[in-house]
Order: structure tokens, then sequence, then C-alpha cells
């Protein structure tokens, strides 16, 4: 089968060119580490896979998710490589562009964004860029489809591409030392002699993956001079060759346009959202909204029709439909007040947490991530972490999984790390059906305001436990904080909802998986007790279990048995947390449980639950991916007790300084 | 006989859900979470990079 | 009025990390960059450099510019 890799810059529309040319759908945002990982499609009719590489400004990598491209290129073959660029930025694009085409592979270079060149008043020549690089080169508008159609052709004509590979005028003295050690190599180790060329100019140039790679492989031509390249600054030197052969290149490629409208959108847009004085509040504002339209103008209301047939028609449908057909209580009990309680009411927040996942995905698409970066970057410097943490931590709202995955983006890896074990505290989308509940049975009247003010106090938490981290371990290795801010784009509505649906279709996907069973899970626990079935759950194992824990949580404010058997399930995934409710109190009515809940607990029991509940515990898969990231268990291990202790002391001190006052 | 089927069909769906429980366990232990569960020559890239 | 253009000076002072970075978003040495905005409390500076605008820390703008 035939491979196609893309590579490109950051912010160059890597991924949206690559959703136009596949039928998969990948994840599309304006903001630098989207691609945080791999994707890969196939190039619409045609057997030919394409695969979206994370963008690097060079192959040389600063952050995790930047190796990968190195990685990739030095341990597989593609037979074709887009190099995608953004026009307006050719200069440095191009940097990358030499390093893609010593490598020798069949390329074609891709301007895109070239609306965007072509408005500042002038365009190059691809003749020419074509004929100095040798390379092809196509210009695309990926996001109104310009050019794709051509492109797509470029694609499957790959064979016709030729691959020469591009070979610069490096100084004399750098040439004979590239040529003695690719000889030297070729001979060695039977490699080819284009990629024993790019192996050492990549070595010279101080590449950190190569540099492994070679001290791994014994590669004695190169590591034998190292000293020398670096004491005869090769690196520096290379560097300075490739920007002026850049440079003379786009001279001569430049062509004037007759007409020139320069882009005012941006500036006019960032001399408000990132007004020295404004930024900071208009980010708050920007947050308060997205909460205003996913439980109280837009979500909630959509959320509770979605209740209201799920409780009613589907909940008594399936019970007359089982009575008729003979099934026994168990088995009704099992199906309605079990599978459909639990995971239906579950999916009833569907509506919600698809609003929220819009609002995070048009603030991804329109470019304004890189600014909260920014704006936000003083006061994260302030605790020992920068600006650029704050994005994962946004991430996180959605999933903490991936927040922990986006945390890769960070350049410093202590910085990554406390970002990594703060994450837990940022309160992902499936916490929400159980806030949700909670607020509409206590807080009725400030729904919205009761569920930021839980975000936030996980915000502050982490920003708390950061600091303190910051004291502990003593960071003094100095940050790295160069963040690009992409033009805002006209948010397209394609995109935004393949984003919410890309965040959003796992939640939908877990219903029918770990939440289902989780379900399950709970509906045995507290439908059997120690005499067998029992049809009040008062008398099962989950009660007999929670009550055995009541002295415990007592300072917390949490009495209920039903109430601390559903935290046990949260660690599965936290919506279980919900459909454990509901299938103790043996309803698959969101109202009904409302009211239930209502007599059962006062508001500020209700809240310091909640907040236990934002903060007690990672959920298992997060667990999971934070030993893959750190590489330890430990950290792992770490930070599930720590949670748990931070979770205890908070919800006990909102309970207990609460009840002096109320 | 039909309390049978009636027993036969709850085990089966117990069944199933301890069976998924034990897949997502294990899918979580790769680091993945339960909502993606796609894998490509990347991510095994990735992962032989790490080892 | 706050000067606005500077042309960076040296490199030599920041940490090699960023300085690799900034190399390859193409900036250099006698390279010209334009203010677009600085916050308060030595917060991070805006500039603007052949069509692409790059968020940085002061400490860090300070040392590329002599400041």
């Amino acid at each position: 089968m035939t491979t196609v890799a893309l590579i490109g810059n950051p912010n160059t529309g890597k991924t949206t060119l690559f959703n136009s040319l596949t039928d998969k759908y990948a994840y599309v945002g304006n903001w630098t580490g989207v691609t945080v990982e791999k994707k890969q499609g196939q190039v619409k009719d045609t057997d030919i896979m394409m695969i979206d590489l994370p963008g690097v400004y060079s192959l040389d990598p600063l952050t995790k998710d930047e190796s990968v491209v190195a990685d990739y290129l030095m341990h597989n073959e593609p037979q074709l490589i887009l190099n995608v660029t953004n026009a307006s930025q050719l200069r440095r694009n191009l940097l990358l562009t030499i390093e893609v085409l010593e490598l020798g592979y069949p390329t074609i270079l891709v301007l895109n964004m070239i609306d965007d060149l072509k408005r500042t008043g002038f365009e190059y020549n691809c003749t020419v860029l074509a004929d100095r690089l040798g390379c092809k080169v196509v210009t695309t508008n990926a996001r109104n489809r310009k050019g794709i159609a051509e492109l797509r052709k470029q694609v499957i004509d790959y064979p016709d591409q030729n691959a020469d590979g591009l070979t610069l005028d490096y100084p004399p003295m750098i040439q004979q030392a590239i040529r003695q050690a690719s000889t030297r190599l070729v001979k060695g180790t039977g490699y080819s002699l284009r990629f024993a060329r790019w192996l050492t100019i990549q070595f010279m140039n101080k590449n950190k993956v190569v540099r492994h790679f070679a001290k791994e492989n014994q590669l004695a031509p190169l590591l034998q001079q190292q000293a020398y390249y670096d004491a005869q600054k090769f690196a520096d030197r290379i560097f300075d060759t490739r920007l002026t052969f850049i440079e003379g290149l786009l001279k001569d490629a430049r062509q004037q346009l007759a007409t020139s409208n320069n882009r005012q959108l941006t500036s006019k847009i960032d001399r408000v959202v990132t007004n020295p004085l404004l930024g900071l509040p208009i980010f708050a504002l920007i947050f308060f909204i997205m909460f205003k339209l996913s439980f109280d103008w837009v979500g909630t209301p959509l959320s509770n029709l979605l209740d209201q047939f799920i409780s009613g028609p589907v909940s008594t449908t399936a019970d007359h439909l089982l009575a008729s057909l003979g099934a026994i209580p168990a088995l009704r009990s099992l199906v309605v007040n079990g599978i459909i309680a639990g995971v239906g009411g579950v999916l009833a927040f569907v509506p919600q947490i698809f609003m929220l996942f819009a609002c995070i995905s048009l603030l991804e698409d329109s470019g304004y991530m890189a600014r909260a970066a920014l704006v936000t970057d003083r006061i994260m410097q302030a605790i020992g972490l920068n600006g650029k943490s704050f994005i994962p931590l946004i991430i996180g709202f959605g999933c903490n999984v991936t927040g922990v995955m986006a945390a890769r983006t960070i350049e410093q890896p202590k910085e990554r790390l406390v970002t990594t074990l703060i994450m837990p505290y940022m309160s992902c989308s499936a916490r929400l059906p159980i806030y949700s509940l909670f607020v509409a049975a206590f807080f009725p009247r400030h729904q919205a305001l009761i569920v930021l003010s839980l975000y936030f106090l996980g915000v502050v938490v982490a920003l708390t436990m950061a600091k303190l981290y910051q004291v502990i371990f003593q960071v003094k290795e100095s940050s790295i904080f160069v963040v690009e801010l992409p033009q805002y784009h006209v948010p397209r509505l394609d995109i935004i909802w393949h984003g919410t649906w890309d965040k959003g279709k796992g939640f939908i996907k877990k219903a029918g998986t770990i939440i289902f069973a989780g379900t399950v899970l709970i509906w045995l626990l507290s439908s059997f007790g120690t005499t067998g079935f029992v049809s009040n759950s008062a008398n099962s194992f989950a009660a007999d279990l929670g009550r055995l824990l009541v002295p415990i949580f007592k300072p917390i404010g949490v009495i209920q048995w039903q109430a601390i058997s559903a935290l046990f399930t949260g660690v599965l995934a936290k919506e279980v947390i919900t459909s454990s409710m509901m299938v103790m109190f043996h309803t698959s009515s969101k109202a009904v449980l409302i009211t239930a809940l209502g007599q059962f607990i006062s508001p500020l029991a209700a809240y310091s639950l909640l907040v236990f509940i934002l903060l007690y515990a990672p959920c298992f898969a997060t667990l999971a991916t934070i030993k893959q990231e750190t590489g330890s268990g430990k950290w792992a291990l770490y930070s599930a007790g720590s949670s748990l202790v931070v979770a205890y002391l908070i919800a006990g001190l909102i309970f207990q300084v609460g009840q002096l006052f109320l | 006989m039909k309390l049978l089927i009636n027993v036969l069909i709850i085990l089966a769906i117990v069944a199933y859900a301890f069976y998924l429980l034990g897949k997502t366990f294990k899918k979580s232990k790769q680091g993945k979470c339960a909502a993606c569960d796609f894998d490509c020559a990347i991510k095994q890239q990735l992962n032989k990079s790490h080892h | 009025m706050v000067q606005q253009n500077y042309i960076l000076q040296s490199f030599n002072c920041i940490n090699g990390p960023t300085a690799a970075r900034l190399h390859d978003m193409g900036l250099c040495e006698g390279c010209p960059i334009k203010v677009i905005q600085r916050y308060p409390f030595h917060g991070p500076v805006i500039i603007e450099n052949d069509h692409q605008r790059i968020g940085l820390r002061y400490q860090v703008f300070a040392q590329l510019t002599g400041e």
C-alpha cells in the first residue's frame, strides 16, 4: 500500500488539508499541537494511506510530540511526502522543507493559505520554486477547498515525482566533512548514500533524535567527529547557508500583484483580546458565556427534553414489552431500572456536553487558544508553569486523558510533569452529568454559576498544587515560552461540527461500553444482598458497603450510603456516578431523582459532595495515561492518592465552615 | 422453562458487562482512553521509541 | 512613545532550546522585528516578523534586543 506523509510547520492547515483529502476526519484546531499523535486516513476513492504528523518547526525536536516526526522519517519509508507550508511565512517554512528534501523522498511542496499571501500584495512563481527546490509545487487554500482537486491528482500520480533530493551549497569545509562521513557510513552500514548524507547533516545540526540514533547504533563515522563538528559551529553555518539559500530563492520567485488589501482582521481583533488590561477579563467572559450556553441557554433545555423522552416513553414501553413477554421482575429491573436508567440517564446529558465541546472547538478553530496562552502566561509564570500549559488544561475540560496527551507540547520536562499531575483537577466533561443533576436539585436558580464555581475551584486547586510542586521540585530550569499567534479564521461550521463530534463521540461510545458495564455492576450490587435478590436496595450489598464507610465520609457531610457507593463506581469512569445514582434510586427519570435528592441531603452537603467528586480521583483511563506519559506507575499512584487527600480536605473544609454560617 | 430463559438472559447481560469491563481495563492499561481505540503506524512508532 | 521597531542583536544569552526554536521560526541576528504589544509587570511581548506574530517572555525579548 502507498503511504503519504504530511509534514509541515504548526498552523499551516495540515489537518484541514488532511481532512479534505481523506475520508476520515481528524481533529482540527488553530493552535500549535492539535495533532499530538497520529492521524491516518485513506485518500478518497484510492488505496493511498495518508498520515498526518504533528506540526514541527524543524526535524530537531524540542517536545515529545515533535520527536514523532524525526522518528517516523528514520524508521519508515513513505512513498511520498506532502510538505505543507503557510505561503505567507514561506521563509521560515522552507527551513523545514530543506530538511525534508535532503532526505530525498519524492515530495510535493504545498503552498497553503495562498489567499492570505495574495492579500498582502504578492505571490511566488511556482516554476522558479519547483526548479530550484527540485520538487513539485502546488498552491492550495484548504479552508475554502481551493486547489484540493489538483493536489489530489498530484498525490495519485505520485510515481511521476522525481526524487533527486536537494543538495545545498554548504561551505567547502562542511561539504567535505559530509562527503567523508557519509561515504564511511555507506560502507559500514549499507545505508543508501542519500540517507547517509541526510543523517550526517542532521547529526551536524545537533538533531537530538539523530544523535541518539547514532549512539544507539554505534555509528562511529559520526560519533568520532562530533566534537569537531560542534567546535567548528557546523550547526550555525548550516543554518546560515539554508537561510541565505531561502532568501535568494524567495527574492527570485517573488511576483508583485496589482491589488493588495492588507489583512486587518487579525490586528483589529488582537487589539482587543490581547489588550494588556482587557485580555484577562475577556478570557474570563468567554468562559462564562461558554458555560451559560451549555447550562442555561441551550444545553439544559435540550437535555431535559431528551430526559423526558427516555424516562417516559422509552422506559414505559420497554417495561410493558418485557412484562407482556413474560419477563420475571429481576430481568425487568435489570433492563428498566438498570440499563435504561443508568445508560439513558447519562445519554440525556449529551446536549450539554456537545454544547460545551462545540464552544471549545470554536475557540480552537478561531485561533483564540494561542492568545489565551499568552494572556495567562504571566500568572502561570508565577506558579512555575507557562502559558502553554494552559492549553492542555483547557483540553482537560473535555477529557483528562486528551489533556495529559496534549501536555506533550510543553517543552520543559518538569513543566510537563507538573501539568500532567494537576490535570485531574480540571473538571472533565464526564463529571458534568452529576453536577447538572445536583444543581438542578439544589440550586435551580443558579445552575450555570454553581457549575462555573466548581470549574473555577478545580482550576484554583490545580494552580495551587502547581505552586506547591514548584517549591518542592525547586524548578530552576529556564522555561521555554515561544508561542506563535496564528491568523484568526472565520470559523467554518463543518470544522466545528467535526471537532465537536470528534470529542463527543467518545462519550456516546463510552455509554455502550464502560457506562453500560458499570451500570450492570452497580445494579448487581444494589439488587442483591445477603438474602439474595432484594426488591428494596436498602438491604443490598451496595447499602452494606456504603454504610460501612459512613463514619469516614461524615466530616464532609455525606451520610447516605447511595452517594458513597456511587463514588466507588466513579473510578471506572466519572459518568458512572450518575448512572449509579439513577440505578440505586430505581428511577430512569432525572426529574424524579431530582425531587428524591432534594429531600435527601442539604444543599451544603450536596455542594461539598460535588467538590469531593470534582477532586477525588482520576478515572482509570487517566491514571493509565499518566503512567504512560510519565513512564512510571508511581506518579499514577501518587496522583490517585494525593487527589483523594486534597478532595477530602477541601470538601471537609467547605462543609465544616459552611455549617457555621448556615 | 420461562424462568430458565429469564435467568439465561440476565446471565448473558451480566457476562457481557464483565467482558466489557475487562476489555476496557486492558485497553486503558495501554494508556488508551475508553473513547478512542485507533492504532496506527505512528502510534506504534511512538510506543517503540519509548521502549 | 515607546520604540516599536527593533533589530535582533544577539542570541548568545538566551537558553539553547529557545534559541533553536526562534531559529526554526526564521528569526536570526540582524532580523528586523516590530513590537505589537507589551504586557505590564514584565509580561510577554508580542512581536511581528515576516507576517508572523510570536509571543515571547519579556526576559528573552530584552536579551534579544539588548533593551
